[in-house]
């Protein structure tokens, strides 16, 4: 009731705004950081597959190259989860979550996914997240109401994701 | 002594809504400190009217660090300390937004 006075008072009167700045425009969401980053944890489970048959003597240019794959698993799990929080908890609206009650079990899989893919080099693990990503990327395009197709991404691991047809 | 104000952004969800309306006052703060959670309204040079919680007092004795609620808020590492000065005040009532309403 009161909202609604002030509302119209606001409409006739324009009160003065307290801007609740962020540090990105507000708005700008997108979620192929999430869907790279899942591409990539993949790709590099398949090079620490690889790695032995590179370096059979398991030398020090061995588990250099492990430890490089490893760090770079470990930062783009950890990116995926940071990414679908932002999108998920800033973005997605009440409105949002009625016409899509699906989407906190979703996000709570890429959660979970993306910690197995962090503590494990299983590779149906991260296709499986790289599938629940791009499930998030759909219902994110459907919000906004932007068709979406799916088409393999032309560089290694060449896995499906989810792109907007703008 | 009061002003009412409508709150535009999101970097205060889910607490602070795009379009609910504020009244703030600088009445409280003159009996007593601010404390850290307080969500207060100031002037900023660059950015202009903001809505912020106050994380932290000081450094200087008038002086308060702020910051939002929202992960991609901007917060005093970009603001700087605020001076006691320059705060319209505190926020002591708020009505939060029903329905649609006019917003931005």
């Amino acid at each position: 009731m009161i909202y609604q006075i002030l509302d119209k008072v606001d409409g006739l009167l324009r009160i003065e705004r307290a801007r609740a700045h962020c540090d990105i425009p507000c708005g700008v969401y997108d979620p192929i950081i999430a869907q790279i980053a899942a591409l990539t944890v993949v790709r590099m489970m398949d090079l620490m597959a690889d790695v032995e048959k590179k370096h059979p003597d398991k030398d020090v240019a061995y588990h250099n190259s492990l430890a490089r794959y490893v760090t770079v698993k470990e930062e783009h799990a950890i990116k995926v989860k940071d990414e679908i929080r932002t999108i998920w908890g800033d973005y997605m609206k009440a409105e949002h979550i009625e016409k899509f009650p699906e989407l906190h079990g979703l996000v709570h899989k890429i959660m979970q996914l993306a910690s197995k893919t962090k503590q494990t080099s299983d590779r149906e693990a991260g296709l499986q997240l790289v599938e629940a990503v791009n499930q998030f990327a759909e219902i994110f395009w459907k919000t906004k109401n932007v068709a979406t197709k799916r088409a393999k991404a032309p560089y290694l691991p060449n896995l499906e994701l989810v792109y907007p047809v703008l | 002594m009061l002003k009412l104000l409508r709150v535009a952004g999101d970097s205060m969800a889910p607490d602070f809504q795009e379009g609910d309306f504020v009244l703030v006052s600088k009445i409280p703060f003159l009996f007593r400190r601010l404390r850290p959670g307080d969500v207060i309204v100031f002037r900023h040079p660059n950015y202009g009217t903001l809505i912020k919680t106050v994380a932290a007092l000081g450094p200087a004795p008038d002086e308060v660090l702020v910051t939002g609620i929202a992960p991609a808020s901007v917060d005093s590492r970009k603001l700087g300390a605020i001076p006691l000065r320059a705060i319209t005040g505190k926020v002591i009532w708020h009505a939060r937004r029903v329905g649609p309403g006019r917003g931005r």
